[in-house]
């Protein structure tokens, strides 16, 4: 017969131990980043576009996206299961507008648990191009580019299951910016 | 029931109607949009009285208008439009960008926000269902004029919004602007 110590005690264990494990899993999974830390660029910027679609957003794609359509049929079975695109650009007029500390705030949300470099491409001429994905174990949880040159700043993020190959197919849709990300495959250094 | 009586019932059924005009409208988050704009920037809206009464006659004067083989993006009669005509829109436009998004984040999802600050420039797109419609919010500030539109789009149109955000929501705008000149 159990006592009422461990009655009345196992309860709220389990309420904690549940707790602690869904926010474990929450944590696991999420790869929505923060990229309001990037929003007082737009009061130097020639050009600033947020792009916010969320998962209800998600659903109304899904909705009225025609099936009899071959461009968007492609586009609803590439985001079928993805909760968010989320994309944020700034273009400048003039060089030195935006810090690496800016960068950072976001580099280092994507080095917490999970994510992994897929992409890093250098160039002084043509910018930087980073590719991370998030893996909650053998599945992709999201996405997200860090794309930059002097005079421009990209960061797309797409939460939910997607790959390089699904990015592609989503450029220049939902207001998603031309990554020109297949001729970075090919310059691609695995850096992980 | 004699002529009085028919004139108070008239007047009580007129009363009633303009009631819940005047609930709806405090209600209604199009007219949230242009005080705010009005109070944020201490500007005046031009008013359209007779955008209510857009409908399949406007839908054909705007064909024709565009030379008969344009295609309508907002159905016919959904139009609500405020212009806002040469007047400053000083002010810190991403502090205007938090004040609407808080204001609207309850029941629209901001679609597309785009600002230029070397042109003064911001469009906001929102976009919420409506049954098996969907209600399309476009905002529009530039450095001396601004427009508000809300329309409802078809699914078939609101695919075209989602695939070209800026492209779309600058049509829908020019659509709404075009039918007013009219």
């Amino acid at each position: 017969m159990k006592t009422l110590c461990q009655t009345k005690l196992a309860l709220p264990l389990i309420a904690l131990v549940l707790i602690a494990a869904s926010a474990v899993a929450t944590s696991a999974q999420d790869s929505r980043l923060q990229l309001s830390s990037l929003d007082h660029l737009a009061a130097k910027a020639s050009q600033t576009v947020d792009v916010n679609i969320d998962e209800k957003l998600i659903r109304i794609a899904l909705k009225v996206f025609s099936d009899q359509d071959p461009e968007e049929r492609e586009v609803k079975k590439v985001v079928a299961g993805i909760k968010g695109i989320y994309v944020k650009t700034f273009e400048f007029e003039s060089d030195g507008q935006y810090t690496a500390a800016d960068m950072e705030t976001i580099r280092t949300q994507l080095r917490g648990p999970g994510w992994t470099r897929l992409v890093n491409v250098r160039s002084k001429k043509e910018g930087s191009l980073e590719v991370y994905l998030l893996m909650n174990g053998e599945t992709v949880g999201g996405l997200a580019v860090l794309g930059s040159d002097v005079r421009e700043l990209v960061v797309v993020n797409i939460v939910g299951p997607v790959d390089l190959e699904k990015l592609v197919k989503l450029e220049g849709q939902f207001g998603i910016p031309e990554l020109d990300l297949e001729p970075a495959k090919s310059k691609t250094k695995n850096e992980q | 029931m004699s002529y009085g009586n028919h004139k108070t019932c008239a007047a009580l059924v007129l009363v009633l109607f303009l009631a819940a005009n005047v609930v709806q409208a405090k209600g209604d988050d199009f007219n949230s949009v242009v005080k705010m704009i009005e109070q944020f920037y201490g500007v005046k809206h031009v008013g359209i009285p007779f955008l209510a009464k857009a409908g399949m006659g406007v839908a054909r004067t705007a064909a024709r208008i565009k030379g008969g083989e344009a295609k309508r993006i907002a159905e016919a009669g959904s139009i609500k439009l405020a212009v806002f005509e040469d007047q400053d829109f000083n002010g810190e436009f991403t502090k205007f960008r938090s004040t609407l998004n808080g204001a609207l984040n309850q029941t629209w999802s901001p679609l597309v926000q785009t600002l230029s600050a070397t042109d003064g420039e911001q469009v906001y797109i929102y976009l919420r269902e409506a049954g098996d419609k969907f209600n399309v919010l476009v905002i529009t500030i530039a450095q001396r004029d601004a427009t508000v539109v809300q329309v409802n789009l078809s699914p078939k149109n609101l695919a075209l919004l989602m695939k070209d955000p800026e492209g779309t929501g600058k049509a829908i705008t020019e659509e709404a602007t075009i039918i007013d000149q009219e």
